[in-house]
């Protein structure tokens, strides 16, 4: 599998899609992005050394209670293996200890450290622009901030620990082994290291069965969630048992590749079983064959024994963190790829202030492209959604901008309300370019009102106050009353403490609408830029939405993009574009007059809507 | 020794916090937890018994590999070094009995873990194949009283968890079978050594099961945690514009940076204390081990054990340290387990729900549907959704039911077809297969031909002509491979007009003597919707069609209107006529006007 998303890298190399970082490279920078986890790594691995040689304590001692108290003498010297064995234990205790605050370190610093990369990503991708936040898109930036530390976080849990501590480890009982008898360290490495490949080969296939088993299970996830979703028209159409075979197979299948896997996995440890009893015989057989001529003992020879056991556990520990560590290198990376896609539109370098009071808008000569997608190889930017628009609205004037699906009018909205930069041309805002407004005054003066509004998953008023955090309940009271909506808020169960739903999904298409705009009314606002919706609203809240829309937008500079001509009918001044393009400008009325553009969409939509039959 | 290293942090939910047991309670917990191991375990026995006696063959070589290791150091090695000599052919005996050893515990580890995992995914298959059997079989009243992503959780997830116990079983019984013949045989050679292990091996099993205990609760207290904090980024970037054109971009890295360091902070605790218990089970048995060498040096003084009987002892001693960890881990994950099994009985133990199609009376000659004094509740007791309607549709007539939102409109269309059965009164149709086509059309994630067929057996001419009727025909001809082009997840890669279209197509294969098409053509554009109507007309022509409508051009083609409004009848005529009479209709009908969407 991939580790890069294709989209995110053409996205950070802008044109061509980048080569991704070599593993090492790829832990380096993450270590650059959290300083946390740098700063005292040594002493950390000084205590995990000091916790490994805790494990060779035991071998030591057998060598040493078996040649020097027990075999060759004539009486056994209980005194001296006691003495022993309390230096053993005190070395015991002191690796246990340095053991404990090894892993506790690292455990505390990884934490602290993946912690400090969320906040980090999360800023960053808040502050993606617009573009970088389609549908396909935002499942893979949760999954960033989600999933993709978590196998970070599963990583550091198990597999750093193992490689500070088995790493270690392995050298200290491989240096121990030498130390011994260089010959047999040699041959147990000679037998016992063959182990690696065969491990290695034996995980390469796990690693694809397992995935394999994954598949399958999202596929048997699939088909499950087809008979839930789908339980009504299968049921209409009487088809249960036929469907109920085909998920039974998907099923199967499921449980097949897992079994697959787990027997793949269930070679895995006895190789490792096989290797040790192998190492052993070829050690105890080559020690035995030296003889004490050689200066080797018996207690070196039997201490040997338990010590080729220590030595093979951690190359089979290895293999299993090996994976955990390319699957945690690999979430590395794609972590890193979001945090290198550059920031939405700049913040102004040196912020000029807007003026007070209402704001007129000038559109200079914009064209606008899309950062065009991965398929298209060699080419910067798609086809333009913008092209050379040049437009002035005045202060307080009520703009509709209409055209077809794809006609370029929500991209002119997003525009103006610096979603995006434009590629050329120039937006100003009450005579200022939009590139040198602060964010924060932008915002305050400029709010954008999408009548398919999200809302969170809490109260109406919380999702009022969201535009203005400072505001108290006495301000959203107010504003409800200005908008008109008493009679809607005093007929929901508790009022403005209702909850919404996730999503907002307690309430009605229309009602969410209502919810919007009073937190637009909440932010009060000079610009108001509405992206109108598209579903249908029963007709009293209809009502209440046109109300509490025209009280909204008297006196504010107001761009609708409109969806509805009925929209557009009310509105001052009516803007059309076509492929990007602006075709006719000016008031309804005239516009319907020219037979062009507007008259064609207009025709179409009342042909759409008749109330009568003409028949 | 290698080690399987268990999956710990995968806790979920809170797994029997440690909450002081009497014990009566505790008996009960005993015989829940043997109840369950009983009905898992016996779904696929003879899985389970390989596995077990594969477990057995283990637990014994494991103990004879420590004393093969033992004799080899007391007959070989020591005479080699003692007495300078030692034949040959007892250098070579022991080797091989290493070797062979070593090969018979290999073997009885793979039938093991092999057997398990069969056992552990043919439960989890024959489990899920419940779920899905209820899922199939219920009638959609049931389904309407549970959450669509509780049943999926209960039929996968659920599963899941119920077997994940199922795998380490027979190890953890292999392992009380080495613990058991362990501490025989030690009390066999030494009764100091038994008594060491008769103390050692419990001490060790019961640290592992206050570790797990104590640690997996934070653990799953950090995975709660875990999921509100990925609720609140999918929140937070879901609603990025809103988020944007507040500049609340700020405060929101705030808010999910609270929820982080929740996790962070449930985390570190856990790491503290796991830190704690693995260095401690990391000392233990070395501690153990340093004892055993005083021990055994005072044994060998005495002359009641040699050298290779405490080496041996000590070999086995480091053996069983995994296994040991692995019953306390298989312990801590049965109230999991047997938390997920309930959740699964719960679905499956349910009775049958009658079939509310079987009980639609037959209509007199002329009439195509029939609704007769119905009243509708959702659950027995509640506001019902429609109140005593009395309608009646001849044979061959196209009818548009209009009302508001949540006037019982769709409410009717369920009942007609039989999706739903009434409170009270009758519902009567003409002979014959009724069709419902629904507002989302459902497609499999398999092909065309399978979405049209659905279940039942067309030819391909059958197949065309059904399309055809719904105006499928031409852009199904254009797709890569026709008939047989898969259509993805939900039929991803068809517009929704396209996938209402092969819904359509679907239920006019069957030819049905009624036909429901609820809010279905608001997807289509109007003229198609005319042809798909037109069409409709000339072949079914004894049919009747029920439309549920929310646009006018739909209502034109009704030749016959029911107004429906607070769950009631409230007119019911021909169009020109109500829209003069009746003026909530007329009000209705004009703000379906307001409401049109985008001419494009």
């Amino acid at each position: 599998m991939s580790a890069v998303d294709p989209t995110l890298a053409a996205r950070a190399g802008t044109i061509a899609p980048s080569q991704p970082d070599s593993a090492v490279r790829t832990i380096g920078r993450g270590l650059e992005q959290a300083p946390i986890l740098r700063q005292g790594l040594g002493v950390t691995w000084l205590l995990a050394a000091l916790g490994a040689a805790g494990r060779v304590v035991v071998p030591i001692l057998i060598q040493q209670a078996i040649d020097r108290g027990i075999v060759g003498e004539d009486e056994v010297r209980l005194d001296l293996i006691v003495q022993m064995a309390v230096l053993g234990a005190v070395a015991v205790v002191i690796s246990a200890v340095s053991f404990r605050w090894a892993a506790k370190r690292l455990g505390e610093r990884s934490e602290r450290a993946l912690y400090d990369l969320r906040v980090r990503l999360i800023r960053h991708i808040h502050q993606l622009s617009l573009a970088d936040h389609n549908e396909e898109r935002r499942g893979g930036l949760v999954a960033r901030v989600t999933s993709d530390i978590e196998t970070l976080a599963q990583f550091f849990q198990w597999g750093g620990l193992a490689w500070l501590l088995e790493g270690t480890l392995m050298i200290v009982v491989a240096a121990v082994m030498l130390a011994y008898n260089w010959q047999l360290a040699l041959v147990a490495f000679a037998v016992g290291i063959p182990l690696v490949f065969v491990l290695r080969a034996v995980q390469t296939r796990l690693v694809r069965a397992y995935d394999t088993a994954r598949t399958r299970n999202g596929e048997m996830l699939g088909a499950i969630a087809e008979v839930v979703s789908g339980a009504p028209t299968i049921r209409a159409y009487g088809s249960g048992e036929a469907i109920e075979e085909q998920v039974d197979e998907v099923v199967a299948d499921k449980a097949d590749a897992q079994i697959r896997a787990t027997i793949i996995g269930a070679f895995l440890f006895p190789s490792g079983e096989v290797f040790a009893a192998l190492t052993v015989a070829a050690v105890i057989g080559v020690g035995v064959w030296q003889g004490p001529a050689s200066g080797l003992t018996a207690g070196a020879l039997v201490g040997f024994v338990f010590l080729t056991y220590r030595f093979l556990e951690p190359i089979a520990a290895f293999t299993e963190v090996l994976d955990q560590t390319q699957t945690a290198v690999a979430g590395l990376r794609r972590v890193l790829t979001v945090l290198d896609l550059p920031i939405g539109p700049p913040p102004a370098p040196e912020p000029v202030a807007l003026p007070e009071g209402p704001l007129a808008i000038e559109v200079h000569d914009v064209t606008f492209a899309y950062p065009a997608r991965a398929d298209t190889p060699g080419i910067g930017m798609s086809a333009p959604a913008l092209s050379a628009i040049d437009v002035s609205i005045p202060a307080g004037q009520q703009v509709a901008l209409v055209g077809a699906t794809g006609s370029g009018k929500t991209t002119l909205g997003r525009l103006l309300a610096r979603f995006s930069d434009p590629t050329f041309g120039e937006i100003m805002l009450g005579g200022v370019a939009l590139t040198m407004v602060a964010r924060a005054d932008l915002r305050d003066r400029l709010v954008v009102v999408s009548q398919e509004p999200f809302l969170f998953d809490d109260s109406i008023a919380a999702n009022i106050g969201f535009a203005d955090p400072a505001a108290d309940r006495q301000r959203i009271e107010e504003i409800v009353d200005t908008l008109g909506v008493r009679d809607w808020i005093d007929g929901m169960g508790d009022g403005l403490d209702s909850r919404v739903g996730e999503r907002g999904d307690q309430l009605s298409a229309g009602e969410r609408q209502l919810v919007a705009l009073l937190r637009a009314g909440l932010a009060d606002p000079d610009v108001l830029i509405l992206d109108e919706a598209t579903s249908s609203v029963d007709a009293l809240t209809e009502v209440r939405i046109a109300r509490a829309l025209e009280r909204l937008a008297g006196g504010r500079t107001t761009i609708a993009i409109a969806h509805r001509l009925s929209t557009a009918a009310r509105a001052d001044r009516v803007i059309v574009l076509e492929h990007g393009r602006l075709v006719e400008d000016g008031p309804h009325a005239e516009l319907l007059e020219q037979h062009g553009a507007y008259r064609r969409l207009y025709d179409a939509w009342v042909s759409a809507t008749a109330v009568s039959r003409d028949r | 020794m290698l080690l399987e290293r268990p999956a710990v942090s995968a806790a979920v939910d809170d797994p029997a916090a440690p909450a002081p047991v009497d014990d009566g309670r505790r008996l009960a917990r005993l015989r829940r937890n043997a109840r369950f191991l009983a009905a898992i375990t016996m779904i696929h026995p003879k899985l389970f018994a390989v596995a077990i006696a594969g477990a057995a063959v283990f637990a014994a070589s494991t103990i004879v590999s420590s004393v093969v290791l033992g004799r080899v150091i007391d007959n070989v090695i020591l005479p080699r070094f003692e007495d300078g000599e030692v034949a040959m052919g007892t250098v070579l005996a022991g080797l091989g009995l290493i070797v062979g050893v070593g090969v018979i515990r290999a073997i009885s580890i793979v039938v093991r873990r092999g057997f398990a995992s069969a056992m552990q995914w043919r439960v989890a298959q024959t489990l899920t194949g419940r779920v899905v059997d209820q899922l199939v079989r219920q009638p959609i009243a049931w389904h309407s009283r549970r959450a669509d992503g509780d049943l999926v959780a209960r039929a996968g997830v659920d599963t899941e968890t119920t077997v994940s116990v199922l795998a380490p079983i027979p190890f953890a019984t292999g392992t009380v079978l080495m613990v058991i013949g362990s501490t025989i045989w030690l009390f066999v050679i030494d009764v100091p050594m038994g008594v060491v292990a008769a103390i050692v091996f419990p001490l060790l099993v019961a640290t592992n099961v206050v570790y797990e205990r104590a640690v997996a609760h934070h653990f799953a207290r950090a995975q709660n945690q875990l999921g509100d904090f990925s609720a609140g980024v999918h929140e937070s970037f879901e609603g990025v514009q809103v988020v944007k054109s507040y500049g609340a971009e700020d405060r929101e890295t705030e808010r999910l940076s609270h929820l982080a360091s929740d996790v962070r902070e449930s985390r570190i605790t856990a790491i503290r204390i796991r830190s704690w218990f693995e260095a401690f089970l990391d000392a233990f048995p070395s501690m153990v081990n340093i004892g055993l060498v005083v021990l055994g040096a005072w044994r060998v003084e005495s002359g009641d054990l040699t050298v290779g009987e405490i080496s041996s002892v000590i070999f086995l001693f480091q053996l069983l340290v995994f296994p040991l960890r692995l019953i306390g881990y298989t312990l801590s994950e049965l109230p999991r387990s047997i938390a997920a099994w309930q959740r699964i009985d719960e679905v499956v133990s349910e009775p049958l729900e009658p079939d509310p199609a079987k009980r639609i009376e037959p209509a007199a000659p002329g009439v195509g549907a029939e609704l007769d004094a119905v009243t509708f509740a959702h659950v027995d007791g509640s506001p019902p959704t429609i109140t005593d309607v009395a309608v009646s549709l001849p044979a061959g007539s196209v009818t548009a039911v209009v009302g508001p939102t949540g006037s019982g409109k769709s409410t009717v269309a369920q009942l007609v077809v039989g999706l739903l059965g009434p409170s009270a009164g009758t519902v009567r149709r003409a002979p014959g297969a009724a069709a419902i086509v629904f507002q989302e059309a459902f497609l499999l994630a398999g092909t065309i031909r399978e979405n049209v067929e659905f279940g039942g057996s067309f030819s391909d001419d059958q197949l065309w002509d059904a399309l055809s009727l719904a105006a499928a025909d031409d852009f199904v001809r254009n797709l890569p491979h026709a008939l047989d082009t898969i259509v993805g997840e939900r039929g991803v890669t068809l517009s929704g007009g396209q996938r209402q279209r092969v819904a359509l197509a679907r239920a006019m294969i069957r030819e049905p003597s009624l036909l429901v098409l609820d809010d279905t053509t608001s997807a289509l554009d109007p003229a198609t919707e005319a042809i798909v109507l037109g069409n409709l007309r000339r072949r079914l022509t004894t049919a009747s069609v029920v439309l549920i409508a929310t646009r006018p051009s739909t209502i034109a083609l009704a030749n016959d209107v029911v107004f429906v409004d607070g769950g009631r009848i409230a007119a019911h005529g021909d169009h020109d006529d109500l829209l003069r009479t009746v003026p909530r209709y007329r009000e209705l009908v004009e703000a379906f006007e307001a409401d049109r969407g985008t001419p494009s």
